[in-house]
């Protein structure tokens, strides 16, 4: 007999039937109610329970997005814009700072993310100022790619 | 960092804020909307719909809102009671003259998010009909919030200078008869 | 898997090992095996080549081998934190029993279970988390129709 791993190993005692059950309550140990130990109501719901699982894998990426998303908008009016003024002017001064990150700083440094506030800000009056006549922009602000020549 | 030296730091972030809203001329709707935003919470950075963070609004002057257009009369608050026959009512100026706050209330409460939460919300607005408020209120707030619309000023609010500096398309001759 | 079903933690390391000073996790390394079954003909030969070079390599790790008469093979690997882990080398070739043990010297000894976040940061917040009066201006006015 040639066992590859210990649970294989530890398998080869008791019936077949044993150990599938076992395998399948494994699932369903923190379940509520009789679920969580008698087989035949486990076994719907450990089904029903990877099913979700499946969902919630690409469902998270929408939900946590869509959480991303409103905290910025709280961050940005906080400075006085909103949600989509400062993504279009973060995008247009190419700042590749993504939304997971945009909340964290919102959270976790808001300094810095004030400081990309006021960026954004003065990409955006940066038309009205030329328009203005005065093309000069606010002091420690870069809101333009600099060309190289 | 130590934990002890956090769990200040803690408290400022999940600290409650209190704000003032003056509804005096203003139309329910635009203060229900800055009022259910702070009672969820969705105006901080760490929002989240589970994490229970919003902020208490008290909204005073709620018996002097105003509505646009015809709503006083044609807009109507419905209700069941659920018995035979319990089915009431109400127009606006109704509901406005039995309970002055009722308005703003209801304006706001449909505008929370249907759910558990709604009620512990509900609870964390103060609704006032005038603009005294009582003491252990008023030691709590922190912001008043600017109105969502300009108050109109009556003419005879205007002081004369202001009326004479006003722009005029027009002239109007020594010998021009009014109506 | 459902994500509350299996277990997870954070991304760690052991009182930030390998940050300075490196210490190895792994304490002790029982190689049990059989001196004439056909399946441990491996550890044989890696007993023969490699376990010397291997001890001597790593002065921190006691090694022990013992001969019993078994048909499985095993490593048994002893970690810093109480953890034991236990391998089983049948019909493994001398180079894949070397691969496997200094695997096992490399590893923390932490279970291996579900990481929560590939990232992990016990100081999260440098310029201080955000709170209610980040963004407000400071004022001592009271607030209130009492103010006007």
């Amino acid at each position: 007999m040639v066992f590859l791993t210990l649970p294989c190993w530890i398998r080869n005692r008791g019936p077949d039937r044993y150990w599938k059950v076992q395998e399948l309550l494994k699932n369903a140990r923190h379940f509520r109610g009789r679920k969580n130990r008698c087989y035949s109501l486990a076994v719907r719901a450990v089904r029903r329970a990877f099913v979700y699982a499946s969902k919630a894998r690409k469902a998270k990426r929408r939900n946590m997005r869509m959480l991303w998303i409103s905290r910025i908008a709280a961050a940005s009016r906080e400075h006085g814009m909103k949600y989509p003024v400062l993504i279009y002017n973060l995008v247009k001064s190419s700042v590749q700072v993504n939304r997971r990150i945009l909340s964290d700083l919102a959270i976790t440094e808001p300094r810095t993310f004030q400081a990309l506030a006021t960026l954004a800000q003065a990409r955006r009056e940066e038309g009205l100022r030329a328009a203005l006549g005065d093309d000069r922009e606010p002091p420690g602000v870069f809101s333009r790619i600099p060309q190289l020549q | 960092m130590s934990s002890f030296s956090r769990s200040a730091q803690q408290w400022a972030t999940f600290g409650r804020s209190w704000y003032l809203i003056d509804a005096r001329m203003q139309p329910p709707g635009k203060i229900a909307v800055m009022c259910s935003v702070r009672l969820q919470g969705k105006h901080k950075p760490i929002y989240h719909a589970l994490s229970d963070i919003g902020d208490h609004v008290v909204v005073m002057n709620t018996r002097h809102i105003v509505f646009s257009g015809n709503k006083w009369e044609q807009k109507v608050y419905s209700s069941h009671s659920g018995y035979p026959g319990g089915f009431k009512q109400l127009t606006a100026v109704q509901m406005h003259q039995k309970d002055p706050t009722a308005i703003v209330k209801l304006a706001v409460y449909g505008m929370l998010p249907k759910n558990l939460h709604r009620r512990t919300m509900m609870q964390r607005l103060h609704l006032f009909t005038d603009d005294v408020l009582p003491d252990d209120v008023l030691r709590n707030l922190t912001e008043q919030l600017p109105q969502p619309r300009v108050i109109p000023r009556k003419l005879s609010e205007y002081t004369q200078e202001e009326c004479d500096a006003f722009p005029r398309l027009w002239t109007t001759p020594e010998d021009y008869r009014m109506e | 898997m459902t994500a509350r079903g299996t277990p997870s933690r954070f991304l760690q390391s052991v009182l930030q090992n390998g940050v300075g000073r490196y210490v190895c996790q792994l304490k002790r390394v029982s190689i049990i095996f059989s001196k004439n079954a056909q399946s441990s003909l491996g550890v044989r030969e890696f007993l023969e080549d490699g376990v010397v070079d291997f001890a001597k390599k790593n002065q921190g790790i006691v090694v022990y081998v013992s001969p019993q008469s078994c048909r499985i093979p095993k490593v048994v690997a002893e970690y810093l934190n109480g953890n034991v882990k236990e391998e089983l080398v049948t019909n493994k070739t001398a180079q894949q029993i070397a691969e496997l043990i200094t695997k096992m010297s490399n590893q923390s000894g932490l279970d291996i279970i579900r990481i929560r976040k590939p990232f992990h940061t016990n100081s999260p917040s440098i310029q201080g988390q955000w709170h209610p009066f980040t963004n407000r201006l400071p004022s001592k006015d009271p607030v209130g129709p009492q103010a006007e």
